[in-house]
């Protein structure tokens, strides 16, 4: 249908509507009761099974992720390729794990992906930490495969303390034009889950099995 | 739409079943963790304040915050349709899919792409569609419908699944929940790498900067955005907030009021298709905006309704929901809310008698994070059923007998002795168990007190009267 004439449409009902009155959004949203960000943050990620690291110095880095990988026995990993830790992707490589190329091309995109298949291990960034729910703030964009915190079995993030925020809605009012920088963001809540069966907890149903963050100073 | 019974009809099939019983017990557990995240967190009656203010924002200018939506994602190389009815919606999907020569298509949980009944339209065209949330992949496995809107599979057991997963995708038997999760990833894992296009369904829309938010827990979701050549996302039209802050803010409510967890696994924001350099990613992102029905509930009495966020608390506190489950509603917006949308939507015949499936006791608007006022939206419905005459004639004439027999201070006090004795006979300790005639479905499932020997007005009169 023509926009036009749909939004004429709509235009009119909105004003035919009778709603309740609502005033403006107010400005600042409300004030929660101060908490120590890192302490809550490794609180509320523990409880969506998220594993929590650190906090660490950078240098730290690829042995806290190479302990990680070594742990799930992975054999394969995908890399962003700005991490902010440096000597994570070569540490990997010196214990053995193959790097998958993660340029999607556009010819040949289901066999290219279909190699994703079995991939063990996804080191991401993070843009930020919300404490009051345990997740880790992504935002996509080149050298930055949304696939790295989605198809392997085990997400690792390295997220430096200082983008712990409180709430989703805190960090949203503080970078509201983030999302339009990118054509992905995600916030990341532990591991995939489910309850469809019997409201048993299943982890791992599509996404990551297992999250770990690893925190920087 | 199917079944076409009587509420009455389909909750007498239901109640006292092992189905409407497992679904009572699923959404019971789903209130308790509600209950619980709402009051962990410190600032929901704040939130839910400004979650009512926003979604009320959004239906007042909503001709406006639609056609930003469609500037800014047209800019970032979006593509938006706009669809009157669930035909023409049908038609641009099926249209999109047929040009990018899509045979397979993976889906995320939609509740609009039910409500227009695509796949069965994209399935005669010769398009595969399989849908990846678990418990959705059970139903169109089994070729069952959902029982709740957030749990499709709530009344399924998990020897059902195994025996279907046995029968269906030639699985080894298996009732164990992980195991039975295990074979459904495996088995769509591939199907998503390569399917063509990917269907889902729009949370929120944005329209200061043109994304679209999808939230899920399985991660069903970003795949289905994330590795077919081309996303389709359908949204009804109301689904839309001015910019992200708010939609931050009606998140942080989403997910606390409908499982109780502080957010959702997965919240994908989508702000266009893949760009220049991007790795990954869909080439093609549309983005279909439906009315079918929708501008006639927001110019009529149950404007509010368009406000809501589609949480579930409503039908988890609900004591009708709680005794017949979604299947009881027969349509695929069940529970209070789907009292008020189903006949917005699909049109007051057949489903005028959906707003009198509930006992009014308020429970709803109590939970409702946008504090839509439901139960008085359920009695407007009631009375333009009324007004249609669409009551059954031995109501009608009851109603009527009623009023003018209360309205009458002489009558009204006859008609308190008369009922007093000819309840006697089947009363016992102050209770009927049994009623004979019209009233006997009020006791197939509940007692009735008896009315009084003597009425107050009586006692008053006698005892302190002057």
């Amino acid at each position: 249908m023509d926009r036009d004439i749909f939004l004429t449409k709509v235009g009119k009902a909105a004003m035919a509507a009778a709603l309740p009155d609502a005033p403006e959004v107010p400005g600042a949203l409300p004030v929660m009761p101060t908490e120590d960000l890192v302490a809550l943050f490794r609180n509320r990620a523990q409880q969506v099974d998220t594993v929590v690291h650190g906090p660490i110095s950078p240098h730290g880095v690829p042995k806290a992720v190479s302990g990680i990988a070594s742990g799930h026995g992975g054999r394969s990993f995908m890399a962003w390729d700005d991490l902010p830790a440096a000597g994570v992707v070569s540490a990997l490589a010196s214990a053995g794990l193959d790097r998958v190329a993660h340029e999607v091309p556009i010819d040949g995109r289901a066999e290219h992906q279909s190699g994703y298949r079995h991939l063990d291990l996804g080191i991401t960034g993070a843009e930020a930490g919300l404490a009051e729910s345990g997740s880790v703030v992504m935002l996509h964009g080149p050298g930055r495969p949304r696939m790295a915190s989605l198809v392997p079995n085990v997400h690792v993030a390295i997220l430096d303390l200082s983008r712990l925020h409180r709430t989703l809605a805190n960090w949203a009012m503080q970078h509201p034009a983030l999302v339009e920088e990118t054509a992905n963001l995600v916030v990341v809540t532990g591991p995939s889950r489910s309850g469809d069966i019997e409201m048993k907890l299943n982890l791992g149903v599509h996404g990551p099995r297992h999250v770990h963050v690893v925190l920087i100073r | 739409m199917s079944q076409p019974v009587s509420f009455l009809g389909r909750a007498e099939r239901l109640l006292g079943t092992d189905e409407a019983e497992a679904v009572g017990r699923g959404v019971s557990r789903f209130a308790t963790n509600r209950d619980q995240a709402v009051s962990a967190f410190p600032v929901m009656e704040e939130l839910r304040d400004r979650t009512r203010t926003i979604r009320l924002r959004s239906l007042a200018h909503l001709d406006r915050l639609l056609a930003e939506f469609a500037d800014r994602l047209t800019e970032v190389g979006g593509q938006v349709h706009f669809a009157a009815d669930a035909a023409e919606a049908n038609e641009i999907v099926a249209g999109i899919l047929e040009r990018t020569g899509a045979k397979l298509a993976v889906k995320s949980k939609s509740m609009v792409s039910e409500e227009i009944e695509l796949n069965d339209h994209l399935g005669q065209m010769g398009v595969r569609v399989v849908e990846t949330d678990l418990g959705e992949f059970i139903v169109q496995l089994a070729g069952d419908t959902p029982s709740h809107i957030i749990a499709p599979v709530m009344h399924w057991t998990r020897q059902g699944v195994g025996e279907l997963f046995t029968s269906k995708l030639g699985a080894e038997y298996t009732d164990d929940p992980g195991e039975l999760n295990e074979i459904a990833r495996e088995h769509l894992r591939q199907i998503f790498l390569e399917a063509d296009a990917g269907i889902s369904g729009v949370n929120l829309a944005v329209a200061e900067s043109g994304s679209v938010v999808l939230v899920t827990n399985e991660g069903n979701g970003r795949l289905t955005t994330t590795a077919p050549r081309v996303h389709v996302a359908l949204m009804g039209m109301e689904r839309i907030v001015a910019n992200w802050q708010d939609a931050a803010v009606v998140l942080e409510v989403l997910a606390r009021s409908a499982t109780g967890q502080n957010l959702s696994v997965y919240t994908n924001v989508m702000t266009g298709p893949r760009r220049p350099g991007d790795p990954d990613g869909p080439e093609e992102l549309h983005v279909v905006v439906i009315d079918n029905g929708r501008s006639d509930i927001l110019a009529g009495p149950t404007a509010e309704i368009l406000a809501c966020i589609r949480c579930g608390a409503c039908l988890n506190v609900c004591p009708v929901f709680r005794s017949v489950g979604g299947h009881g509603y027969g349509t695929v917006y069940s529970g209070p809310m789907g009292a008020i949308v189903t006949p917005g939507i699909f049109g007051m015949e057949p489903w005028w008698d959906l707003p009198y499936a509930s006992t009014l006791c308020g429970a709803c608007e109590e939970v409702c994070p946008v504090g839509i006022q439901i139960p008085s939206m359920l009695l407007e419905l009631r009375k333009r059923a009324a007004s249609e005459g669409r009551l059954p004639g031995w109501l009608e004439a009851g109603m009527r007998r009623y009023a003018r027999t209360a309205s009458r201070p002489t009558s009204w006090s006859r008609a308190k002795k008369w009922a007093s004795r000819l309840s006697a006979p089947f009363s016992s300790r102050g209770w009927m168990r049994r009623i004979p005639g019209p009233a006997r479905g009020w006791t197939d499932h509940r007692d009735f007190p008896r009315p009084a020997k003597e009425s107050f007005a009586q006692w008053w009169s006698d005892n302190r009267g002057s």
